[in-house]
Formats: C-alpha cells, structure tokens, sequence
C-alpha cells in the first residue's frame, strides 16, 4: 500500500478557442451551420466544464482516499509496533514467571529438605527421652514429651506433603502414555495396610490409556482414596472409580458413601493447607488435595467434587488422552 | 553371645552431626558385637585417620567405614573417591550413610564404589534398627577382606 503512487497532473481549464465575432454572413445558409456550430461548440464546452468540474471532484476524492489509505497505513503501522512490543513484554513476563517459579519450587525443595534435618533430630531425641525415661520422672514429663512427639511426628507429615507439593512440577516429570488401569493398581497397592484395616471395598470400571505421569496419577488416585476411606460415613467405605472418554480427553471418576462435604467448603477444598475438621477429629496436612490439584493442572488437566452431605462424594479429574502440545 | 570371636571389631564413623554421633553411639551401644567406635568429625582428618597422619600415628585400620556425605573441609563424596582410589584402603567397606535421597548422590556414590547407600531414617526406632542391622550384616554375615 506504500507504494501506491497516482499520478496527479496539474489539469488545466480547457480553452475553447472562437473566433471573435461572427464575420458577416455572406448568406442565409452559411449563417445557418454558422449558429449550428456555434451552438454545438458551446454544448461541448458545457459538457467539457461538466468534466472538468467532475475531474476536479474526482481528484479531491482521490486525494482523500489517499489520505485515508496513508492514516490506515500508518495505523496498521502503529498496530503492529504496537503488538511486536506486547509481544515482547508478553515474552518477557512469561520468562520470568517461569523463573519465579522454578525458583519458587527450588525453594520449597531446599527448604522442606533441610528442615528434615534438624526435625529428625528433635524427633529422634524426643523418642530417646520417651525411650529411657517413661515412667521414670512424673506424669506431667511424660505428657510434655508426647505432646513434643507428637508436633515433631506432624511436622514430618507436614514436610513430607510438602516436598512431595514442590517435587510435582519439578523437571524429573515425565510425560508418556499412561495406563490409568495400572496407576489405579499401584494406588491400591499401596494403600493396603489401609484398605486391609478399614475393611473397604474398591471396586473399579475399565479405564483408559491416558498421557501423563506414571507416578503423579498414582499419588492423585491415592490421596482420593485414602480420604474417601478416611472420610468414611458407613462400614464398610465403598468405592468405585470409573471413567468415560470425552474426545481427547478422559473424565475420571472416584466416588464414595463417606461422610460427604458442606457445599459452603467445597470450593476451598483444594487450597494449600485448608482443613475442614479438627486433627483430632480427622488427622492431616490439609495437603492431599491441594497435591492432587496441582498434579491435574500440571496435565493441564481439571478437577473438582460433586458431594453431598451424609451421601458421599464424587471427584473427578480430567486429563489428555493424547499428547497436547503444552505439556512438552 | 559375642559373634565376632570375640575380636574387637574398629568401625569408624565419619559424622559431623553431634546429634548423629551420639545416635549411632547410642545405637552400637546396644548391639551385640563387641565394638570400638572411632569418630572422626570431617573429611580432612577421616583420610588423616586412615593414613595414620597428624595425630593419628597410632589409628586401627577399621573394619568398616560409615560415611556421611556432607562434611565440612572435605566432603563424604571426596572421601569415598580417595579410599576407594587408595590400593591400601580400597578394600574397607564403606557405608554411606546421609540423609540425601538424590539419585544423583545415590548413583554417584556407587560409581566410586562405595559397599551400599543407607538414607537415614526419619524415625529414631528405625535409625537404631538400621544401624544395628548395618553392624549385624556387615561385621557378622560378610565376610571381610583380612586386615
């Protein structure tokens, strides 16, 4: 559009050349045509001004056209800088979230695994203390150190969650295809002192090859299932996990008859640390699902509850079937 | 019953984690094996130890080494190259025994030949079982290269 170059010649008013007067007529006829042609001459030169007239219009459209084409031009300029410096920005920040957060996660990593250190210390000598002298001080010594036990036994669980919160994400993830079937297996397997104690009764659906992370999609199934067994309403805690496809995607299902969830609590559910009962009630971190959201998200994935009160809950998850672009 | 024939068995413990040394003591203490504990509290004065340099003209040979990685001055990782590198010491077994659960350490200590790799556990009833199963296999099941 640039070069968009229109010839623009200075017009000039036609001249009608006449001649100055009508010479004397040297008769009737010569005057006749002589007045045809003068008449004739004056349409045209009408006609020619018409055109001159409409030449001179056309000329300012032009001109304007070429304003307009040139204001459009340079907008699309002023577009396009404009976008290339969003572009840039949008680059920039990118880059640095993902650095903020990798930082963020090495962070968590280093910290929940030098605090180990010193926690296995405290805890080890507060069992030595039990260990030699239970019994053997009075009664208030033995309650202080249960009660010191106890705090370092939670803080343990409450590392361990959170090493295992800042590993997902961490670069050791490994993408390949997925059979749910098999996580589901190990899940259960690992959970069998559990299931065998609380007596619950697992029952699954056939399930799909999805894409993912072996060893995340095993933790996401076993934080589910041991809350459905730790939440338990009834003896013994049924649960069914099922799943049905949706395009490139797989829906997965994992359903109970516990004790079920206040509708007011389940959106805060998968937050960091958010506990809906009293440890004595209900020991935990307050991790396991916010663990669970984050490996979902991680696949890029989503999920969410269905639950009712003294009925049980649903939780679903949904994640890729197939390599999305994204995840690599 | 003492099962080593009643030798005395050297082990030494190269710890720099008082609250680790006195575990491990605590946790040999108990065991069966007529032992003596030796303890050194960084890298440098382990291979001074083992060489019988500086103040340890007069150091035993041990029997068997448990190493921790992270020591100040010299690390584990540098002290298990040099034993294992050292025609004379090469033969010691040597236990690693540190807190890291990285594959890198894991992998990078068996590249340099060490005997096993033990992660300390957590909990403190299973540190004394570790340790004195550590006692119990390498000093009475295996069979040790003689001194």
């Amino acid at each position: 559009m640039k070069n968009f170059i229109v010839d623009n010649p200075v017009s000039k008013k036609p001249v009608i050349l006449k001649s100055s007067s009508p010479s004397p007529s040297s008769g009737k006829n010569l005057d006749e045509d002589e007045y045809q042609l003068e008449e004739t001459q004056r349409a045209t030169f009408n006609i020619l001004e018409d055109f001159y007239e409409e030449k001179l219009r056309l000329e300012d459209t032009q001109r304007a056209i070429l304003n307009i084409l040139d204001d459009l031009n340079q907008s699309n300029e002023d577009l396009k800088k404009a976008h290339d410096i969003l572009e840039t920005r949008v680059t920039e920040r990118t880059a640095d979230l993902a650095r903020s957060n990798a930082e963020l996660e090495q962070f968590a990593y280093i910290a929940s695994h030098d605090l180990q250190e010193p926690l296995r210390m405290v805890s080890s000598y507060v069992q030595l203390l039990a260990k030699r002298y239970k019994g053997k001080l009075d009664g208030d010594a033995d309650d202080f150190i249960g009660f010191a036990y106890e705090g370092a036994l939670r803080m343990q669980m409450l590392i361990n969650d959170l090493l295992s919160y800042s590993r997902v994400g961490r670069h050791d993830t490994r993408f390949e295809e997925v059979n749910l079937a098999k996580a589901l297996e190990k899940a259960i397997e690992n959970l069998h002192l559990t299931i065998k104690e609380k007596k619950a009764v697992i029952t699954f659906d056939p399930l799909p090859v999805v894409f993912g992370d072996m060893s995340q999609l095993t933790q996401v199934f076993q934080n589910l299932i041991e809350n459905a067994i730790k939440f338990k309403r009834v003896d013994p805690p049924t649960i069914n996990i099922s799943a049905r496809l949706e395009g490139n995607e797989c829906i997965c299902s994992v359903k109970d008859n516990g004790i079920g969830i206040d509708p007011e609590y389940q959106g805060k559910l998968f937050l960091l640390f958010q506990r809906l009962h009293t440890r004595k009630e209900y020991p935990g971190t307050g991790l396991g699902l916010a663990i669970c959201k984050r490996i979902i998200e991680q696949h890029r994935g989503k999920i969410w509850v269905k639950s009712k009160p003294g009925e049980g809950s649903i939780f679903y998850f949904k994640i890729p079937t197939k390599l999305k672009e994204s995840l690599q | 019953m003492n099962k080593s024939d009643g030798k005395v068995i050297d082990i030494l413990l190269i710890e720099d984690n008082p609250g680790d040394i006195r575990l491990a003591q605590e946790a040999l203490t108990e065991s069966k094996i007529n032992n003596k504990l030796y303890i050194v509290e960084d890298g440098v004065e382990a291979m001074e130890f083992l060489r019988n340099k500086g103040k340890y003209t007069d150091s035993p040979r041990p029997d068997l080494i448990l190493l921790d990685l992270n020591l100040p001055r010299k690390s584990g990782r540098e002290v298990l190259k040099e034993i294992k590198e050292d025609k004379d010491l090469k033969r010691i077994p040597v236990v690693v025994l540190t807190v890291s659960n990285a594959e890198e350490d894991i992998l990078k200590c068996y590249d340099n030949y060490a005997n096993c790799y033990i992660t300390k556990p957590l909990d403190f009833n299973q540190f004394i079982k570790v340790t004195q199963e550590i006692e119990e296999f390498w000093l009475t099941i295996v069979k040790l290269p003689p001194k």
